[in-house]
């Protein structure tokens, strides 16, 4: 079954036989819904990130109002992993504050269930996931789950491709910094000083400060907290560079 | 530079398998803390380190490592037949065109341009090595974050079973086909990449 989803995701030339072979798939699984998407504020980026799903149209009115691309509790969760999470094992992932807490009972009024999200991240490019869900009463099912992760990594592949060919993704410039103004920053990231920066690059700490402004400038930002925050976002730092684990392996 | 190196009988004599070997130690011992066997103190070795095996080394004009990955060929002993089978819902692919992709491997020094260059060189590399040997299938063996990427690069992937967590990292298997259409196919792979990437200060 893998292998020829695979084959009709391949296939797909448009849109909407990629929600067709998706939606299909869903069924598949034993899950009534999916959702494909990109980690943006999808409103904000007016149709330009990754965006395909099948939920009731009171789910999705849910999603937008709340504006929850960004700040979905199981978009967070999934970029703790590189594997699939049914969503009740949030908790255990990451810390869900009470706004979390109000958004998921909220949810549950919409008569949203529990799901299985499947993160996907291409380096250099917005984070994304594939979801599975069903609606609240429906248990998840768990012996799919295995295949439900191999879905979501093709038909998100699937969707890169077709995105970038309707050439809708092309972003807004977004702040470049220089590699200098990037290395402060990254320091910074670490938790360092002006005056321990300035030691560990070899130059002075006004030098440093200066950089760090700069950046902060072209952030358009003033705390260098807030700077570090947007770095990690648009990927100019990613918290591999900061705790120094970069790299995916073949294993084996 | 591209060093093709078929024999590795005597790995430790040749400075551009020595610099790989300790490259290989570096990311898979040191920063990825695999239990797989160092020579030495400081060269990654293991079983299938032997005459068999190919080697697809990208080093700088100096010698210095910059990406590698190994080839294994799958009418012998493979990894995934012989550690992690239980990844194929079938038989591995076993045949006289069809050889393992393993201990890829890019240089911990790169930053993350210089990582994507080096990458898609070797990934480029992998598809040309093939084509002008008669190899019309690679298998491989991926974590999840990786196999993400591995779809990404733009080839023809298939799974080869459902993916399970062995020791605390889920793995999958995949087959990877090459023709005479992959070269293309890497190309529209990375357009898609430059279109998708929200990090432009890379991109330059």
């Amino acid at each position: 079954m893998a292998a020829q989803f695979t084959r009709v995701v391949e296939a797909a030339g448009n849109v909407h036989d990629l929600e067709l072979a998706v939606a299909a798939i869903t069924v598949e699984l034993g899950f009534q819904y999916f959702a494909l998407t990109h980690h943006v504020d999808v409103i904000a980026e007016r149709g330009s990130a990754i965006r395909l799903h099948n939920y009731p149209a009171r789910w999705a009115d849910y999603y937008d109002r709340n504006a929850l691309g960004v700040s979905d509790p199981v978009h967070r969760a999934s970029h703790m992993t590189s594997v699939g999470f049914p969503w009740s094992r949030m908790p255990e992932m990451i810390p869900l504050t009470r706004d979390d807490l109000r958004v998921l009972a909220l949810g549950r009024d919409q008569g949203i269930g529990d799901g299985f999200t499947v993160p996907a991240h291409v380096p250099g490019e917005a984070r994304g996931s594939c979801s599975f869900a069903n609606e609240a009463g429906r248990p998840i099912p768990h012996d799919m789950l295995p295949l439900a992760q191999l879905a979501g990594m093709f038909a998100f592949e699937g969707a890169r491709r077709l995105w970038a060919m309707r050439g809708g993704l092309r972003m807004p410039p977004r702040p470049m910094l220089t590699d200098r103004q990037r290395d402060c920053v990254l320091w910074v990231a670490r938790g360092k000083s002006d005056w321990e920066i300035s030691l560990i690059l070899g130059v002075g700490e006004e030098t440093v400060a200066r950089h760090i402004k700069q950046a902060c400038e072209r952030y358009g930002v003033n705390k260098r907290t807030y700077l570090v925050i947007l770095a990690l976002f648009d990927g100019t730092l990613t918290f591999s560079d900061i705790f120094r684990r970069r790299y995916y392996p073949f294993p084996g | 530079m591209l060093h093709v190196v078929q024999s590795a009988a005597r790995p430790i004599s040749d400075a551009v398998l020595r610099s790989m070997f300790a490259a290989r130690k570096s990311i898979f011992v040191d920063l990825l803390k695999w239990d797989v066997p160092v020579l030495d103190g400081c060269y990654e070795i293991d079983q299938f380190d032997d005459v068999h095996a190919t080697y697809l080394i990208l080093a700088a004009p100096d010698g210095t490592h910059l990406g590698s990955a190994r080839l294994l060929p799958t009418t012998r002993p493979h990894i995934l037949d012989s550690v992690f089978s239980g990844l194929c819902d079938s038989d591995p692919p076993r045949g006289a065109d069809t050889f393992e992709i393993s201990r890829f491997c890019l240089d911990r020094r790169l930053n993350a341009r210089e990582r994507r260059t080096v990458r898609d060189t070797l990934v480029s590399a992998l598809v040309e090595h093939a084509l002008a040997c008669g190899i019309t299938t690679y298998s491989a063996i991926a974590e999840m974050g990786w196999f993400q990427q591995i779809l990404a690069f733009g080839w023809r992937c298939t799974p080869l079973g459902l993916p399970r967590m062995i020791d605390g990292t889920m793995l999958g298997a995949l087959r990877i086909e090459i023709t005479p259409e992959t070269p293309g196919l890497l190309a529209d792979g990375r357009n898609v990449a430059s279109v998708l990437r929200t990090d432009h200060r890379a991109a330059a």
